[in-house]
């Protein structure tokens, strides 16, 4: 049996009579790298809040490693490592500062301890500081925005945690500075059950270490599969006729379309090549190809705003 | 260790396909031979930043097309061209990835032998860094 470390049922949260997150149903097993992108405004960030308990949902409900979010004991705390947006850190203090009050809520390693142990591990941290080109004595306010990230990166990864939810963690932060965080994610998946969902806006990243996608738009959860069928399941196909093109598009999974005198671009999800070839012959093209599209072109098609009153939901197989 | 192997993010092809087609090139230059083990799965996926489930899949997929085998707790090796299933499908797929090409040169004005000899010179190019000596994996 699958173990799901976070589980939602019917997460909804309205901010006075505006929906922000409606009816989220979310399972994400131990292991895996979830990727969770929507354009700005979509949820997101309440989602987020909601799984670690820091916003009341005002119906459902939501599980972090078997815990009702509301109610997360400092011992599961322990175990789960948040990155909020903007990595906001205590400024006036020093990292060594900032390093002794971190892991003050965590119990310390002992000596004994493997790598991958639970608890503080004060040589993870320092390893990594020193990895950054940071140093002890260093106060938070003096600190560039990247190496704040840096800081925060390591203050969230050397208690080890189960779970790691980040929000936006490498927003505004540059090339080389997110490369490096995106090497501590893949380095702490290679522990063995340890559970990351991170949202983020460059797609590149997340077709990187995401093997699960997760694309909220206006509250609702759109899609929720592998990065692979993601992949392969929303594409472009290009019909090609002798006349005008039908003014009626009946194909299966169809999410919009675009014409032209004698073309007719359509964009699908989920729909089996034997249906787009026979809606061609029965349509009375005079040829067709598939598109092929990058994680962006997918991502802008999937949750363009095409007129769709009512959102639709592609369940993953 | 595999720096030959380069990803690209934000490509029209999934970086799991961008690993298969680079195998599966030096397979074919001869840079890999028979017997070469790959990286490890885990080892391939921190040097590129990936996912290691990306790496793995790649690898099913090069395993599936008989161009490698797993020898279980040794790891991944070229396999035996002599032992690789000729399968009507992939040579299908084959056949459909030259239309693109071939429709390309003769957009570009080239006449039919002009393609053949084409092909003809690549393919030799192919071979000869086949037997060239192959690539420094290390």
């Amino acid at each position: 049996m699958t173990e799901f470390v976070l589980e939602t049922q019917g997460l909804t949260k309205f901010y006075g009579d505006k929906l922000a997150v409606d009816h989220i149903d979310l399972k994400i097993p131990r292991g895996c790298i979830c990727g969770f992108v929507g354009r700005n405004g979509s949820g997101k960030t309440t989602a987020i809040k909601l799984l670690l308990g820091f916003l009341k949902p005002t119906a459902g409900s939501s599980r972090l490693l078997g815990c009702d979010s509301q109610d997360l004991t400092p011992a599961i705390r322990q175990r789960i490592g948040y990155v909020a947006e903007g990595h906001r850190l205590i400024r006036w203090m020093t990292i060594a500062e900032i390093a002794k009050f971190q892991s003050a809520f965590f119990h310390e390693q002992p000596a004994s301890a493997k790598q991958g142990d639970a608890g503080w591990d004060s040589k993870f941290f320092w390893d990594m500081i020193d990895y950054f080109g940071l140093s002890k004595k260093q106060k938070i306010k003096h600190l560039s925005n990247g190496q704040r990230a840096q800081v925060s990166l390591a203050l969230t990864l050397a208690p080890n945690p189960e779970l790691l939810i980040m929000d936006d963690p490498t927003l505004g932060l540059d090339a080389a500075i997110r490369r490096q965080f995106l090497e501590g994610i893949i380095e702490l998946i290679m522990r063995q059950g340890r559970t990351i969902l991170f949202s983020s806006h460059i797609l590149g990243d997340i077709e990187r270490v995401a093997d699960k996608i997760v694309v909220i738009d206006k509250g609702v959860i759109r899609a929720d599969c592998s990065l692979e069928q993601f992949r392969t399941e929303v594409k472009k196909v290009r019909f090609v006729f002798n006349q005008s093109p039908p003014q009626t598009i009946d194909i299966e999974g169809l999410l919009g379309s675009r014409r032209s005198d004698k073309e007719l671009e359509v964009i699908l999800v989920g729909t089996a090549d034997e249906k787009i070839a026979e809606w061609a012959k029965s349509s009375g093209a005079a040829d067709y190809q598939t598109i092929n599209m990058n994680l962006e072109d997918q991502f802008i098609e999937y949750t363009a705003p095409a007129g769709r009153n009512k959102p639709f939901t592609w369940e993953a197989k | 260790m595999a720096l030959w192997i380069q990803i690209t993010p934000g490509s029209d092809e999934p970086i799991y396909l961008q690993i298969v087609e680079q195998v599966g090139e030096a397979i074919a230059k001869g840079q890999l031979a028979v017997g070469d083990k790959l990286p490890a799965v885990r080892k391939l996926a921190s040097e590129l930043i990936i996912n290691p489930n990306t790496v793995a899949r790649a690898y099913t997929i090069l395993e599936q097309s008989g161009l490698v085998t797993t020898k279980t707790g040794s790891g991944t090796f070229v396999a035996d061209p002599s032992l690789r299933g000729k399968d009507a499908a992939d040579i299908n797929m084959l056949a459909d990835r030259m239309d693109g090409i071939l429709s390309r040169g003769l957009n570009l004005g080239l006449e039919s032998q002009d393609i053949i000899a084409m092909f003809k010179d690549r393919l030799e190019k192919f071979i000869k860094t086949r037997q060239g000596g192959r690539r420094k994996n290390d």
